[in-house]
């Protein structure tokens, strides 16, 4: 209890990692529900994978001397959600072009560019003396150093992309769900699910810059993995997908502070052990 | 386009990229008529129904909408597995600007509101077909157009199924529907449309489920 009213103080040194923690354990798992729906669970491993790719991508043109080396925080935290956003919405459009032009397996696709993005973005980290160590913190998902401005930057993206998600969830079912009836009834299906990707991306670029790519895809997608076995209705999926993040957050936030652990992989972990212990549950329901 | 016409199809080429199904199909769909649309597995019905539909773009021709007409599209069942987390209210309701009551009364009226809070994934297949079309009802068309309503459903649903599309007919609604069951479609259906070796025939039911035409139809088929 001690323990918790320290974490919950609001002068408590860490008080940004457990900020950041519930802001990416409340969003993620909303725009995660829609990669489970619609099937594309591969594309919610491979996207943060992608995307921290991207910001090794960022910083390796530092290191080449392509780009000048940013000595300030905040230069160095523009060009890192850069490189991800832009690796990460063209691995998108690479996907859904590949899609469209409906040639061989999309999971073996997508899992090619899994394992070159995971190998790309280790090369690109070894042989670069900028960003190897801030680097390597957030591929293990260390949750420590936030500042302020990253708290907020975190926030505002997040807000960004949550209100549309809310807002216009009708449109974005109809796409995800049957989009042979959006086509008759000539709704802008395009335009629906490049708004829905695009949010998907600007979440995982964002999520992957903040707690790392294993906890991004933990809390893309466990949550609603959880919540599918006991939610009725789309709104209830969404609200206990959320919840559950977020609590998930927030408790291996403590148990990571309680036994010295890194947080990103204690909150996979217990996100872990509640799906399974939720999938006994709903047995014996 | 004649104003009776909803539908016009003039010279039409329907398929996908580097793969035409069907070429120069000329058709009319009249307002006010049941028509079944038959064929073997392969011959082109799904495909030239959603060109129909606008689901598909013509590859050539042209295909002319009456300017008024509002299409109510019934997908087949199989296609709708993603949405097995939905009841079936939030199935009808999708398509609504949020008219729950408006929904609960289309599904009234197909006999599926008492599946209302339901999941979608734990019907039946006939309950669900039920459901399909209470939705297509809920985007109020003037225009059915079913893919295969009454596959894999018992025998008796099915018949339920017809008898629900004859009450929807009933009230000037336009039907095209394509069926595999040449039985179900000629004790419902006014015209029928056959698709066969890439070739389109059109006439009265009676006389195009003839059983001299039938016999023509399937030893073309058989070779």
């Amino acid at each position: 209890m001690a323990m918790l009213r320290e974490i919950l103080d609001p002068n408590f040194l860490l008080r940004n990692s457990v900020h950041i923690s519930l802001l990416v354990g409340f969003a993620a798992p909303l725009v995660g529900m829609y990669l489970f729906l619609r099937r594309l669970v591969f594309m919610g491993v491979a996207l943060p994978q992608i995307s921290s790719c991207g910001i090794a991508f960022a910083f390796a043109l530092q290191g080449w001397g392509l780009l000048r080396h940013a000595h300030e925080t905040a230069g160095e935290r523009a060009l890192a959600l850069l490189g991800s956003t832009v690796f990460t919405l063209a691995a998108i459009a690479v996907f859904a072009a590949l899609e469209r032009r409906g040639r061989g397996s999309p999971e073996a696709r997508i899992g090619a560019f899994y394992v070159l993005a995971g190998a790309m973005s280790i090369l690109l980290l070894v042989k670069n003396p900028f960003g190897e160590h801030g680097m390597l913190d957030m591929l293990k998902g260390e949750i420590i150093a936030v500042s302020n401005g990253e708290l907020m930057f975190t926030a505002a993206i997040f807000l960004i992309v949550t209100v549309p998600i809310i807002a216009f969830r009708k449109h974005f079912l109809m796409v995800s769900f049957d989009r042979e009836m959006a086509l008759t009834l000539k709704k802008r299906v395009l335009f629906w699910d490049a708004l829905l990707f695009t949010l998907i991306g600007m979440t995982i670029s964002t999520s992957v810059l903040s707690v790392g790519p294993l906890v991004t895809f933990g809390f893309l997608l466990l949550p609603p993995l959880i919540a599918h076995q006991f939610a009725a209705t789309m709104r209830q999926f969404a609200l206990i997908s959320s919840a559950m993040g977020g609590l998930t957050a927030f408790t291996g936030f403590a148990l990571a502070y309680r036994w010295d652990l890194p947080v990103g992989a204690t909150d996979v972990a217990l996100l872990g052990a509640v799906l399974a212990v939720s999938f006994v549950l709903k047995k014996l329901l | 386009m004649h104003s009776d016409v909803l539908v016009q199809l003039e010279n039409v080429s329907v398929g996908y990229p580097r793969h035409v199904v069907l070429a120069g199909i000329t058709l009319g769909i009249r307002r006010g008529t049941f028509t079944g649309l038959l064929g073997s597995n392969g011959s082109g019905k799904s495909t030239l129904l959603k060109t129909i539909v606008g689901i598909i773009p013509p590859l050539e021709g042209k295909l002319t909408w009456n300017p008024e007409v509002r299409i109510g599209y019934v997908p087949q069942r199989d296609l709708l597995d993603s949405i097995y987390l939905l009841s079936s209210l939030e199935v009808v309701t999708m398509v609504t600007k949020g008219e729950k009551q408006w929904a609960l009364e289309c599904m009234e009226a197909t006999g599926s509101a008492n599946l209302a809070r339901k999941r979608f994934s734990q019907m039946s297949g006939g309950q669900k077909q039920r459901v399909l079309i209470a939705r297509a009802l809920a985007t109020r068309p003037e225009f059915l157009v079913l893919d295969e309503p009454t596959a894999g459903i018992d025998p008796g649903a099915a018949s339920a199924i017809m008898d629900l599309l004859d009450k929807i007919h009933e009230k000037r609604l336009t039907i095209l529907m394509v069926s595999h069951d040449l039985a179900l479609v000629r004790g419902h259906a006014e015209r029928v449309i056959w698709l066969h070796n890439g070739k389109l025939d059109e006439g009265p039911a009676n006389e195009m489920l003839s059983r001299e035409r039938v016999l023509e139809i399937f030893e073309l088929d058989l070779g």
